[in-house]
């Protein structure tokens, strides 16, 4: 062997074996005699981790003591590869999913239903924020307990409005409080745009599709809905959506749709530092209680505050959006009750509080601590916990075709916003298609029921 | 047992792997998703089989308008990135079969693309195709367009984005091409001197139909790829690759969409089933066209 062909060799073989004693390593050995119990989780990252360090905890406390292991994987495309798992026989035990795909899984029987394991543990109702405890459900049954939730609120860049008092003055606002009705709002909004030279938009006040996740919540904010849960029907054509959406276009007709395109394809991803709002090109956005969290990474030094959103009439005040992430044991999970021994864990305050806060999100229990309060990453969180608690809090409606109807209203959207369609003719083809749907989904549902 | 049957069952035996292989993970799931076109499934859970409609998807199917709005999609990109993506990658392929300097280098630039895995180039293209900051929008800016299309929210101009995406990657084709055109008889274009030929005629009536095979080949090809076309719509297009008002919502993502987001396997092995029926009837009819325009060496 030549002198070359060593050397060759060696490059090949010193890394390869570097990597076989520090590379990547294998999920933990479970100790010996005891239950392991898969738990596939959507996270990654410092969440991914924060939820690792949760599963630790319980394994050195009461996973030891009922010889309990539960070993956590985390796995993209969560939804779709728990239903395919189960549907194949072999789910998980528990699996991290989103609460707005809880009442399509339940309808197509891939879920357990957890009451009898929830009345065992002494867990019920009242020890929840009655929104999340309403999300679990599907027909009257428990599918799932909540791992971390959220909720929106209104964050506002107090420099901003220091430094256009007088403007927000002149148009009849108070620079030193956020605005509380939807009037209020858009004389706010207003009075804080600003533009370039030549046309183009410098700042917003406010921008609805800006980031937007919560737009089809915000009929809420109007007093109306487009989901009749009692008579489970769609109701997009009712006066209080219209005029919520007439509202939203408001904004594309007043700033100009091609100006907000052009704006909005100029600003940086959510969590990166070029965010509209952490750049001080929004001055308000609804966003939800983790977005602090992005705050004290990306732009530490930014002067805001977070106020309840605002409301059409005094009634709605405290009206929010409220969604969660959840952890469902699959239809067909090996060790059901072990796996629920780690959920019903998790659903206690101590172990909740800690991956609540390392989540930058609010619990989604009814009894909160001091300390979570006072040491949350979130410094406005007392304003998430209370309009959680409120009476017009509301969570993602229970309907089974909730994918499509997400997809109708998001193209919808598009639509409104380049001024395509008026909100009266756009939900009436959204209404119309959707009822077809639905009627679609319940007939095919009836294939399934045995006589 | 005589010498012919023991080296039949040999040869079976060391086929076999791929034999089993092949029944196991494509043949059985293709039947399988045959007999779930004519059901309603959803394929999440034991305790729901699949149960038989007929031809509930298919009627369904007629009656959709999405789905349709879909075909027309992709029928519609389909026509631009086909002869696009043929005459652009036969045309590099000419050019960089020339005696040049650093022939070499071109050609690997030109293949580099086509190794850039698919996600990494979707993100690669939102960038460059971002209306404020993207550089295309910049050079169209320093040529004197001032308004430059909105390529990713616009309706108008999302599905040429999308297409000069996929032009980006016509690298393997292009070597193919190269392949083909290394092969062409030397004596073919002396004759062609000989005669008088210009360069424009020399390809038109040597260089093309001696490589006809390979454009045939590459048009089979293209006419599956493009009809099956998910990857990079699903990762760079707006509201979950739909695009702005379903405007580069293709085939293929609405069939991934129906049986995964929406739970509808038994409909969406129906749209399978149709894409499939298609492209059999694209590629026949390109295979009966062959006949006229397809000149093999041997013959």
């Amino acid at each position: 062997m030549n002198r070359l062909k060593l050397i060759g060799i060696l490059a090949l073989a010193v890394p390869g074996l570097g990597l076989l004693a520090f590379g990547p390593k294998g999920p933990k050995p479970a100790p010996a005699d005891v239950t392991v119990v898969e738990y596939w989780e959507k996270w990654t990252g410092s969440e991914g981790e924060a939820i690792q360090q949760t599963v630790d905890d319980f394994n050195n406390t009461v996973g030891k003591e009922k010889h309990i292991f539960v070993r956590c994987l985390s796995t993209s495309g969560i939804v779709q590869k728990t239903m395919v798992a189960t549907a194949g026989g072999v789910p998980p035990d528990i699996a991290g999913l989103w609460e707005s795909g809880l009442a399509q899984a339940a309808a197509f029987d891939a879920l357990t239903p957890l009451d009898d394991l929830a009345a065992a543990h002494g867990i019920t109702a009242d020890k929840y924020k009655k929104v999340f405890w309403d999300e679990c459900h599907y027909k009257g049954k428990l599918y799932a307990l909540i791992s971390t939730p959220y909720c929106y609120a209104l964050y506002y860049n107090k420099k901003i409005f220091r430094e256009n008092a007088d403007k927000l003055r002149a148009a009849g606002c108070d620079p030193d409080r956020p605005p509380r009705t939807i009037e209020e709002l858009d004389r706010y909004a207003v009075a804080l745009d600003e533009r370039n030279p030549d046309g183009s938009i410098l700042r917003t006040g406010y921008l609805p599709t800006e980031p937007g996740w919560d737009l089809s919540f915000w009929p809420y904010n109007f007093g109306g809905f487009w989901w009749d849960a009692k008579d489970k029907k769609f109701t997009f054509t009712d006066p209080h959506v219209v005029k919520c959406f007439d509202w939203m276009q408001s904004y594309s007709k007043r700033l100009g749709k091609d100006a907000v395109s052009a704006f909005r394809s100029g600003q940086g991803n959510y969590d990166s530092p070029q965010n509209s709002f952490l750049v001080g090109h929004t001055a308000m956005v609804s966003q939800g209680t983790f977005f602090a969290h992005i705050i004290e990474h990306q732009a530490p030094t930014l002067d805001y505050a977070v106020a309840p959103l605002p409301v059409a009439s005094p009634e709605l005040a405290g009206t929010t959006s409220c969604t969660a992430d959840v952890l469902v044991i699959p239809k067909g999970a090996r060790h059901p009750k072990e796996a629920f021994e780690f959920i019903a864990w998790l659903n206690t305050r101590g172990p909740m509080e800690k991956l609540c806060n390392a989540h930058c999100k609010i619990s989604p229990l009814a009894d909160v601590s001091d300390d979570f309060l006072k040491h949350h990453s979130n410094p406005y969180i007392k304003v998430f916990e209370d309009v959680a608690a409120s009476p017009n809090a509301h969570g993602s409606p229970s309907i089974e075709t909730l994918p499509n109807v997400g997809d109708e209203l998001a193209n919808f959207m598009t639509e409104l916003m380049q001024l395509r369609t008026t909100a009266a003719d756009g939900l009436a083809v959204v209404q119309r298609r959707m009822e077809q749907k639905y009627k679609d989904f319940e007939a095919k549902q009836a294939l399934h029921v045995k006589p | 047992m005589n010498g012919e049957h023991k080296n039949l069952l040999k040869g079976l035996a060391f086929i076999s792997p791929w034999m089993i292989g092949f029944c196991l993970f494509m043949a059985v799931p293709i039947g399988l998703s045959l007999y779930f076109s004519f059901c309603d499934f959803s394929n999440t859970s034991r305790a729901l089989p699949p149960v038989y409609i007929g031809l509930g998807n298919y009627r369904e199917l007629m009656g959709d308008e999405i789905f349709w709005q879909c075909v027309r999609n992709t029928i519609y990109y389909a026509a631009l990135v086909l002869p696009l993506g043929l005459i652009f990658a036969l045309g590099a392929a000419i050019l960089l079969n020339g005696k040049i300097f650093g022939q070499s280098v071109y050609r690997t630039i030109i293949f580099l693309p086509s190794l850039v895995p698919a996600v990494a180039a979707a993100m690669l293209w939102l960038w460059l195709l971002n209306d404020q900051l993207g550089l295309i929008n910049l050079a169209l800016h320093k040529i004197g367009i001032s308004d430059p299309p909105s390529w990713l929210s616009d309706p108008n101009w999302s599905m040429p984005a999308l297409v000069l995406m996929s032009l980006w990657g016509v690298g393997n084709t292009v070597v193919i091409y190269l392949a083909g055109l290394q092969d062409v008889p030397r004596e073919l274009y002396e004759a062609a001197d000989i005669d008088g030929a210009t360069p424009a005629r020399k390809i038109w009536h040597v260089t093309l139909p001696c490589i006809s095979p390979v454009i045939f080949f590459n048009l089979i090809m293209g006419i599956i790829g493009t009809l099956q076309a998910f990857t990079q719509m699903k990762l760079i297009m707006s509201n979950d690759g739909q695009g702005p008002q379903r405007s580069t919502y293709l085939y293929a993502v609405y069939l991934y969409d129906n049986a995964f987001k929406y739970m509808r396997m038994g409909y969406a092995s129906a749209m399978a089933w149709l894409l499939l029926l298609a492209i059999l009837l694209l590629t026949a009819i390109a295979a009966w066209s062959s006949k006229k325009w397809v000149h093999y060496g041997g013959k």
